[in-house]
């Protein structure tokens, strides 16, 4: 078989628990972002701008909904005949089968499906994040230093570094010390869970991890502090731009609001790198004699009547008349009856807010109306409060 | 009979000059309608809605907007290894100049991709019709009435035209006696909308003789000849619901202010018959502090931050600060710069109107402003 140079493999295995009620029942790179996305939309349409054609996610958790999602990988124009993209999930060998037990495991568990490329160097990727980067010219750099891996790092603000994973590095960027969370931080280039390895030396570290019975099986715990114990040659490569883990509630809603500023901090009308999804197709949106909207983003298929501002509507939302929408994020064919008030809150798909229903309140910590759920009319959802409703995720469209 | 051995064929090469500018460049198929859709969206969609797999599109002059649109087919699920869809551009043997004189002619170019296709029936249509009709529903009236083709009408008053247009009689029994083409004042109240269903067969036999006789086009010199003298057996079907006919101005400005009612929208894109058009990756509109915004079709990638009261603003459509747009149908990637005013206007793609700039058309005769222009 042809040899690919690079392929890349996306973790997207992980339940994101921090996320409530909206990971039950979807994976965290499944949850909708930005009106029409989803989070794993960015790492896909990341690959296939920079020219990386082959394409592995590992699912785990709550795979239904991503696997559907990526389909045959048309949207992301990955659904060719030599490459593409391929899901991933764990599978039975021999007498007994194994979840993934760490990222690094996840990836030890699909070598032969690497070997099939024969690639000289393999990209790990994560779900979690919204940013746009040029994986190419890492790799370029990564080939051109000779590095047995190259992590991406961006830089913290200082005060920040004690939460992230810091790679402290020479004047010409290569790694000397992977300090994790440290209380008093070297330097403040933090981790971004981008990796390219030599594929030879991957597989040797994976295999040696493997081993231990006593490891993690994780990339940043295991592979890379073995890599860094036998003098590999590591470098950091600097990323500039926007860059967002969506990982709580709060910086999930935070995210969208983001997209609110003028201009925005991430750049999602560029042409030159546009962020791909699978569309729903719907017809332009509606907004009847007597609405209201300022200052929000909202997507094909909505109906507007009520009033909406500050706020992003995703495909499908209807808004009733004399309801309120103001600092929220209301996900796929969501439905606010009339006269339901919805501040700061993230509804997700397919959730009705009842006519006269209040949903968080101005200033207060984010509430949510998870999957499907149904707010009673006159029902109040306080700030903060996660909403299941009765039906749960039993009852989806 | 099952759908799967019906065909369609769309023929895309007439009257297209009735559209002035927007026709200049494309053909009526690809004219660009309801935000972000084209005429033949709605036609190949409702192909596939009936479960018919095989559709080919007859292209004459302008044909890359329409080409590009249509692509491999894949946005209408219409990629399948035998079947699918069919480009049929024109292109020059002996006995073709690359021209067709009349739909006879681009059919008889076309004889050997029907012959080869394994379907039985054929529904031919033109192009300039907008409807989401379920052709299975014309199928079983074809078949239960016995005849040898089977022609769909409407008599919705709103699709009579003096000038121009096919008209049928059609007598008790549901039957075609006479057919009428582009009559002064139309006899019949019963508009064709141009959609024939027949065997394959029977087609083919048709267009070589009517092509051995020098004949050009299949209705008037074929159809309605045969009914009126040959004996021709034709059924008429009766199509019901909303259809609308693109072949002016003042047809494409009404149908596109008329999808922007809730209700005309829900039943032209209904849920179990969605309409499929060539998708592009768009951020969703975005409303600016400015916005006002009322009874309006907004597509995703429009920026607006100004007044627009019942218009249609396609993909990527911008309009700035302080500008005030009113009965506007604005097409993809076109500008409005601030201040501008627009009343009455078809914007056609990429079009740009600078600041303060002014354009109030009369509502009866709306101005166009072609593609690429700058104001």
């Amino acid at each position: 078989m042809k040899k690919k140079r690079c392929i890349a493999m996306l973790l997207a295995g992980g339940q994101g628990s921090r996320l409530g009620i909206l990971t039950e029942d979807m994976a965290k790179p499944a949850i909708p972002y930005g009106g029409k996305y989803r989070i794993i939309d960015f790492p896909l349409s990341n690959c296939t701008n920079s020219g990386i054609d082959v394409v592995g996610v590992m699912t785990q958790y709550q795979p239904l909904e991503l696997n559907s999602y990526i389909g045959s990988g048309s949207p992301w124009d990955l659904d060719l005949s030599y490459g593409g993209v391929y899901v991933l999930p764990p599978y039975v060998k021999g007498k007994h089968g194994e979840w993934y037990s760490g990222t690094a495991n996840a990836i030890y568990q699909n070598v032969a499906f690497i070997r099939q490329f024969s690639p000289d160097h393999v990209l790990i990727l994560a779900g979690d994040h919204i940013y746009k980067m040029d994986y190419n010219a890492m790799l370029n750099y990564h080939i051109e230093k000779e590095a047995d891996a190259t992590i991406a790092v961006r830089e913290v603000p200082w005060e920040d570094a004690p939460r992230f994973g810091i790679m402290n590095t020479t004047a010409e960027n290569v790694i000397f010390e992977f300090d994790e969370k440290p209380a008093k931080p070297k330097n403040n280039k933090a981790s971004m869970g981008v990796y390219i390895f030599r594929w030879d030396k991957l597989l040797h570290y994976l295999t040696e991890d493997a081993k231990h019975p006593d490891s993690s099986n994780d990339f940043g715990k295991n592979i890379i502090p073995n890599m860094m114990a036998d003098k590999q040659r590591m470098m950091a490569y600097d990323f500039e731009g926007y860059w967002k883990d969506v990982g709580t509630v709060y910086s999930l809603w935070e995210a969208h609001m983001d997209l609110l500023q003028m201009p925005m901090p991430i750049d999602l009308y560029d042409k030159n790198w546009r962020i791909y999804g699978r569309n729903p197709g719907e017809t332009p949106h509606y907004v009847a004699p007597g609405a209201t909207v300022k200052n929000c983003l909202v997507t094909e298929g909505c109906e507007v009547y009520g009033s909406v501002s500050h706020s992003v509507l995703f495909s499908g939302v209807t808004v009733m008349e004399g309801a309120v929408v103001e600092d929220s994020v209301v996900m796929p064919n969501a439905v606010v009856q009339c006269g339901a008030m919805v501040r700061r809150a993230i509804v997700a798909e397919d959730a009705v807010i009842g006519a006269g229903a209040t949903v968080g309140e101005t200033g207060g910590e984010i509430a949510v109306v998870g999957h499907a759920a149904t707010v009673a009319k006159g029902g109040k959802i306080e700030p903060g409060q996660q909403f299941r409703g009765d039906a749960g995720s039993a009852e989806r469209k | 009979m099952a759908m799967k051995d019906v065909m369609g064929i769309i023929y895309t090469g007439e009257r297209d000059s009735f559209l002035r500018e927007l026709t200049a460049l494309r053909a009526v198929a690809a004219v660009p309608v309801a935000g972000r859709y084209r005429v033949i969206d709605f036609l190949v969609s409702s192909f596939v809605n009936s479960d018919i797999p095989n559709v080919g599109v007859i292209m004459q002059k302008n044909y890359h907007s329409l080409m590009d649109h249509l692509g491999s087919g894949k946005e209408w699920d219409l990629h399948g290894k035998s079947d699918g869809l069919f480009i049929l551009p024109p292109f020059l043997t002996a006995e073709n100049n690359g021209q067709y004189p009349g739909s006879l002619d681009a059919l008889h170019a076309n004889l050997n991709y029907i012959r080869r296709s394994r379907q039985e029936y054929v529904l031919l249509c033109n192009s300039l019709i907008i409807f989401n009709a379920d052709f299975r529903d014309m199928v079983k009236s074809y078949e239960k009435s016995g005849a040898d083709v089977c022609m769909m009408y409407s008599k919705r008053p709103d699709m009579q035209r003096s000038e121009y247009g096919v008209y049928l009689g059609i007598d008790e029994q549901g039957m075609i006696n006479d057919l009428e083409i582009d009559p002064t004042k139309p006899r019949y109240e019963n508009t064709s909308l141009e959609v024939t269903l027949l065997k394959k067969d029977l087609l083919i036999n048709l267009i070589d003789r009517g092509v051995s006789r020098g004949y050009h086009d299949l209705m008037r010199h074929v159809f309605q000849r045969m009914i009126r003298d040959a004996g021709l057996r034709a059924a008429g079907y009766e199509y019901k619901k909303p259809c609308y006919r693109i072949d002016s101005i003042q047809s494409y400005f009404r149908f596109n202010m008329e999808v922007i009612k809730p209700e005309i929208r829900n039943d032209l894109f209904s849920d179990d018959r969605p309409v499929y058009t060539k998708l592009r990756d768009e951020m969703p509109a975005r409303y600016l502090e400015h916005a006002s915004i009322s009874d309006s079709i907004v597509a995703d990638g429009c920026i607006v931050d100004a007044r627009v009261s019942r218009s249609v603003l396609f993909r990527g459509v911008r309009i700035g600060k302080g500008a005030r747009v009113k009965n506007c149908i604005i097409m993809q990637d076109s500008v409005v710069e601030e201040d501008a005013e627009l009343e009455n206007c078809i914007l056609d793609k990429q079009a740009h109107v600078r600041a303060g700039g002014k354009l109030i058309g009369p509502p009866s005769y709306p101005i166009v402003i072609s593609k690429n222009m700058t104001i």
